[in-house]
């Protein structure tokens, strides 16, 4: 038990990033942005008024809060959206992240995928990034194409607001310890840019075909989904030796939750242990890249009714230095900040809780 | 029954008349939100704040639910009895305040008093 605590509520923070806002990019913002021969391919002026450059990312075709209507989620579309947003969850910073590019890695043409990542960078630049009132982003790397990531790394890597890389993980194959990958993990490394890591549900039904058909539901999808990918992915990286290739890289790895980050860790040494033959490269734990290189955001927050659960499993993986705050807004699972203070209050000090809403952030970002 | 409660307070919300055609009026009583809910001229007092995250729970989707009959075919009940917080989707039954996946949550009701033709909450 921590003896006093001086944050009470999220205004008592010194600073509060939030790890995960995402944008929501339609059609009409992304066209304008798009590359030859895309750009004369794409630009016409009749089509299917559901948005035909939609269809160019797969859909899972889920049946969801949203499309009931019992979820109304806001829109995020200008400078204003956002701010809207952090005003309601008291943030001062936001690494902004994109919706419909969470699919990007399904994107049944590589080059076509490129030249979406491009179009997102350029759109996220010219309307929202804005270090001044709070606005940062990262670039988007398409996963199908690592040498066009890299460039779009090297291209925007430098300009003031670009945090991070982003890698829409969802869906990818092979996993992302395999070797075409390094393009990407090599420019991010060597613009001093950190790796975010994040996956949507419905990207399962790329790279796990068999087990979304079966599942039939939203719910039963979604529950494993994010972990699962996760897991698969860091699976393949650290057994390639990936954190020992690029010491100087870190990653963030998104909206999984927080409970299977200790069982990894542990359950990974407790294998390498016999098989240590397959990960050659490696010079320590599995868990020790873990915990140097390898950072979680806390949406969405399982057990939040549990304050012993919270308390234990943060301790399980340091997340008084590796958890960092993220609100998922405005999508239907976003976490308010109110929401991990309530359980950190008595449990952490004060340093850890600055670490987790925004000191860790604000080392591992570029800002 | 209501002037029998001599600690209690009569707060007017809307004729039934404006809540026949709203299906719920949102006034704000002694700095709560407070919903109610006309439920074919039931009329129901949930406070509008969220047990999960704090979001506005009545002012979601006022519709019906997804259950099973019994033969466990899926069937749709309590048309007009659920509402559903606009955040995340948390489904309440406006009658009880329960939330349908766990009544361990539960939103705070209030008395309703109907009263020539104007409905109150009692606080």
């Amino acid at each position: 038990m921590v003896e006093t605590s001086k944050i009470q509520r999220i205004s008592d923070l010194d600073t509060v990033v939030d790890c995960d806002f995402h944008l929501v990019e339609r059609q009409s913002d992304i066209l304008p942005y798009i590359e030859e021969p895309f750009n004369k391919m794409l630009s016409r002026s009749t089509g299917d008024d559901y948005g035909y450059l939609s269809n160019l990312y797969p859909t899972p075709g889920f049946l969801t809060p949203v499309t009931t209507g019992k979820v109304q989620s806001e829109t995020v579309r200008s400078p204003e959206d956002v701010r809207r947003g952090m005003e309601m969850l008291e943030t001062d910073r936001s690494v902004l992240t994109p919706t419909q590019n969470l699919y990007l890695a399904c994107v049944h043409h590589d080059e076509l995928a490129g030249a979406l990542a491009g179009a997102y960078n350029e759109y996220l630049l010219d309307t929202f990034i804005e270090p001044n009132e709070g606005l940062y982003g990262a670039v988007v790397v398409p996963p199908q194409k690592p040498q066009r990531g890299a460039e779009e790394i090297e291209k925007h890597g430098d300009e003031d607001g670009i945090i991070a890389a982003f890698v829409p993980s969802g869906g990818v194959h092979p996993p992302l310890g395999n070797s075409q990958y390094e393009p990407i993990y090599e420019a991010a490394e060597s613009k001093g840019l950190p790796v975010m890591m994040h996956n949507a549900a419905g990207t399962m039904m790329k790279n796990f075909p068999q087990q979304f058909h079966g599942l039939d539901r939203y719910l039963s999808t979604h529950v494993p989904a994010h972990a699962m990918q996760h897991m698969v992915n860091l699976s393949s990286m650290i057994t390639q030796g990936i954190p020992v290739k690029y010491p100087e890289l870190n990653f963030i790895i998104q909206e999984a939750g927080i409970g299977w980050i200790p069982y990894f860790m542990r359950r990974f040494d407790a294998e390498y242990s016999g098989k240590r033959e397959d990960a050659p490269m490696l010079n320590q734990q599995p868990s020790d890249y873990i915990r140097d290189q390898f950072y979680f955001t806390s949406q969405p927050l399982e057990g939040a009714d549990d304050p012993a659960y919270i308390e234990h499993t943060l301790r399980l993986f340091d997340g008084g230095n590796n958890l960092m705050f993220s609100s998922d807004y405005p999508h239907l699972d976003f976490d308010h900040s109110d929401e991990l203070l309530k359980m950190l209050r008595g449990k952490f000090s004060d340093e850890e809780i600055e670490n987790i809403y925004g000191q860790t952030a604000l080392s591992v970002y570029d800002f | 029954m209501s002037d029998t409660t001599t600690d209690k307070k009569r707060y007017f919300v809307a004729s039934t008349a404006e809540l026949e055609s709203n299906d719920r009026v949102i006034a704000e009583i002694q700095g709560r939100e407070i919903a109610v809910f006309d439920v074919d001229g039931e009329y129901y007092a949930v406070a509008n704040y969220c047990v999960h995250q704090g979001g506005p729970a009545c002012e979601g989707l006022l519709s019906g639910t997804v259950t099973v009959n019994e033969e466990m075919e899926l069937s749709y009940d309590q048309e007009g009895e659920v509402v559903a917080c606009p955040w995340h989707g948390w489904e309440f039954d406006v009658k009880t305040g329960e939330h349908l996946a766990s009544s361990e949550y539960v939103l705070p009701t209030y008395d309703v008093v109907v009263d020539d033709c104007k409905v109150y909450v009692e606080l």
